[in-house]
């Protein structure tokens, strides 16, 4: 919506994306050709290109960046699936009873704003270095996001339909399966958008304990030895995929809740 | 098997009006929801006093109020808790303020020109699902290892939340309130003080709620991995000498402080946007 008085064309407002894009690259291109800052704090574009070229070829210490890419994807989607799932189902509950709701939220609710970390470092003294410490911290980091993304979608349906619903003699699980369930739908999958982000941003920091493999673990290894040609590539490539990933599930959604926003 | 039917029987019957009693109490919603931390509590105690798991694993609920008693009179390793504490806060919090007093200002740009939003909004959506992590490393080359590259990386964090935030706070105002502002015969600028700013304000505290609990997840992330003070700090250097019972006080202070982070932007909201949901 524009507040103007009148709207922009597309094109004029492409051409103004594309303008800024531009001083911003021969800002780049200007302070690293001149030398005003070292090719070790900010590579310039010949370099940074051919660093991406070298990475593609030769991997990142003995390993391809596909391969690393595979490590982090695997250990985003085994916590982001099960600490959604597990959340959700939590959170449906929550949503239905409010008893569950009162044993469970106090927990919810001290873990939600938790900085993921700091229980990180417990993970590893109990489960230690490895993949299950931080598979189990990406699980923990997903499920109360999903939890109360899931009890807000059951909370918010519309009394008027389960009235509805239940006038017209349909059992509590019909309504549950029928009614509840598709309504909070919409709800449950904005909380997975929300929650792969945060398990996104959270897998870099799992990464500190991988041991050599991973694109969060690649980053912080160049960054130790001044490559910080391979930081922007590996933060180019995530941030990438990140939006990749949200896209896809944004597509799953429309698929899958064709009826959201049909009010 | 007979006999034990009948007595488990006979036990319920006894225990009957104990449990309506109890069920009543239950029904308390506020009650159960002490119950359930105090079962927590109670189960971590028992692991603990029958050895389930080792001590070294998970110090028991005495053992950690002990240090915690004794960490805040000595402190952990030469510097005291409040100093941790304050440390913390002093980057997110900076951060943040530092974020919303930019962010705010161009996301309401954002929204209400298309100029400005065809010129910045790439940039900040770029940004938002960058994992701020990924760039702490290249500020701390930038800008050295101390506060100003963990305050920069905060700013950092927040700044596309509260952008994007402000953004869609202009876009939700209604189109119908501008207009009879319009015929009423407002300027463009009153429009924007008395109408748009005031229908963006619900969106621009979600936004600066959800920041603030990034930022404050962040900082932690950064005092770990490069600094000599602050809670996450802390909690990193205790888990090299195995000093779990300062691990999980050190969990325990960031859960509150976190929930009260929370709990004085949802105040302050309530405060100042007293017409939120009131339409």
């Amino acid at each position: 919506m524009a507040l103007e008085g009148t709207p922009l064309r597309p094109r004029v407002t492409a051409a103004i994306t594309g303008a800024s894009l531009l001083v911003l690259l021969l800002a780049w291109i200007a302070a690293t050709s001149l030398g005003l800052v070292d090719d070790l704090f900010l590579p310039g574009p010949g370099l940074l290109w051919a660093g991406f070229l070298d990475l593609l070829e030769n991997g990142y210490r003995n390993r391809s960046i596909w391969e690393h890419a595979g490590w982090s994807l695997e250990r985003v989607l085994a916590g982001f699936l099960t600490g959604s799932l597990v959340g959700t189902l939590l959170g449906l509950g929550m949503g239905v009873n409010r008893k569950i709701e009162a044993i469970f939220s106090p927990l919810v609710e001290f873990f939600r704003p938790l900085p993921q970390l700091a229980y990180l470092v417990l993970l590893i003294v109990w489960f230690g270095i490895g993949e299950t410490a931080q598979i189990v911290l990406l699980f923990l980091t997903a499920l109360p996001v999903s939890a109360i993304a899931a009890m807000d979608g059951v909370r918010n349906v519309s009394v008027q339909r389960i009235q509805a619903a239940r006038s017209l003699g349909a059992t509590e699980w019909q309504i549950f399966r029928y009614v509840v369930f598709p309504s909070a739908l919409h709800e449950i999958f904005t909380g997975a958008r929300l929650a792969i982000g945060v398990v996104y941003a959270t897998l870099i920091a799992a990464e500190i304990i991988s041991g050599s493999t991973g694109i969060g673990w690649m980053i912080l290894d160049a960054g130790r030895f001044l490559r910080s040609d391979y930081v922007f590539v590996g933060i180019l490539f995530i941030g990438i995929v990140g939006l990749g990933l949200d896209r896809l599930l944004l597509l799953v959604e429309h698929r899958v809740v064709h009826w959201s926003g049909k009010d | 098997m007979e006999a034990e039917g009948i007595s488990t029987e006979r036990q319920a019957k006894l225990a009957a009006p104990l449990a309506r009693r109890l069920a009543r109490a239950v029904g308390d919603l506020r009650l159960l929801s002490v119950l359930s931390v105090l079962a927590v509590l109670a189960i971590w105690y028992v692991v603990t006093a029958f050895a389930l798991v080792p001590e070294v694993l998970l110090p028991g609920p005495g053992e950690v109020a002990t240090s915690f008693v004794d960490l805040l009179l000595h402190g952990y390793r030469e510097t005291t808790l409040w100093q941790n504490a304050a440390a913390t806060l002093w980057r997110c919090g900076a951060g943040f303020v530092l974020a919303c007093a930019t962010g705010v200002p161009l996301g309401l740009a954002m929204g209400y020109s298309n100029g400005v939003r065809a010129a910045c909004n790439y940039i900040v959506q770029f940004m938002r699902p960058l994992p701020p992590l990924s760039y702490l490393i290249l500020l701390i080359l930038w800008l050295g290892i101390g506060d100003t590259s963990k305050i920069m990386l905060l700013y950092l964090t927040a700044f596309p939340i509260v952008a994007s935030s402000a953004m869609a706070g202009v876009w939700s105002t209604k189109l119908q309130r501008i207009q009879s502002a319009r015929s009423l015969g407002a300027s463009d600028w009153r429009i924007f003080l008395h109408v748009i700013l005031p229908s963006a304000l619900p969106m621009i505290f979600t936004g600066a709620r959800i920041a603030l609990a990034t930022a404050f997840s962040t900082v932690v992330a950064a005092e770990l991995m490069a600094a000599t003070d602050g809670l996450g700090w802390m909690v990193f250097s205790a888990s090299r000498f195995l000093r779990n019972d300062v691990i999980i006080i050190g969990i325990i202070i960031l859960g509150v402080i976190g929930m009260a982070l929370n709990k004085l932007v949802l105040l302050v909201d309530r405060s100042l946007v007293h017409w939120r949901g009131v339409e």
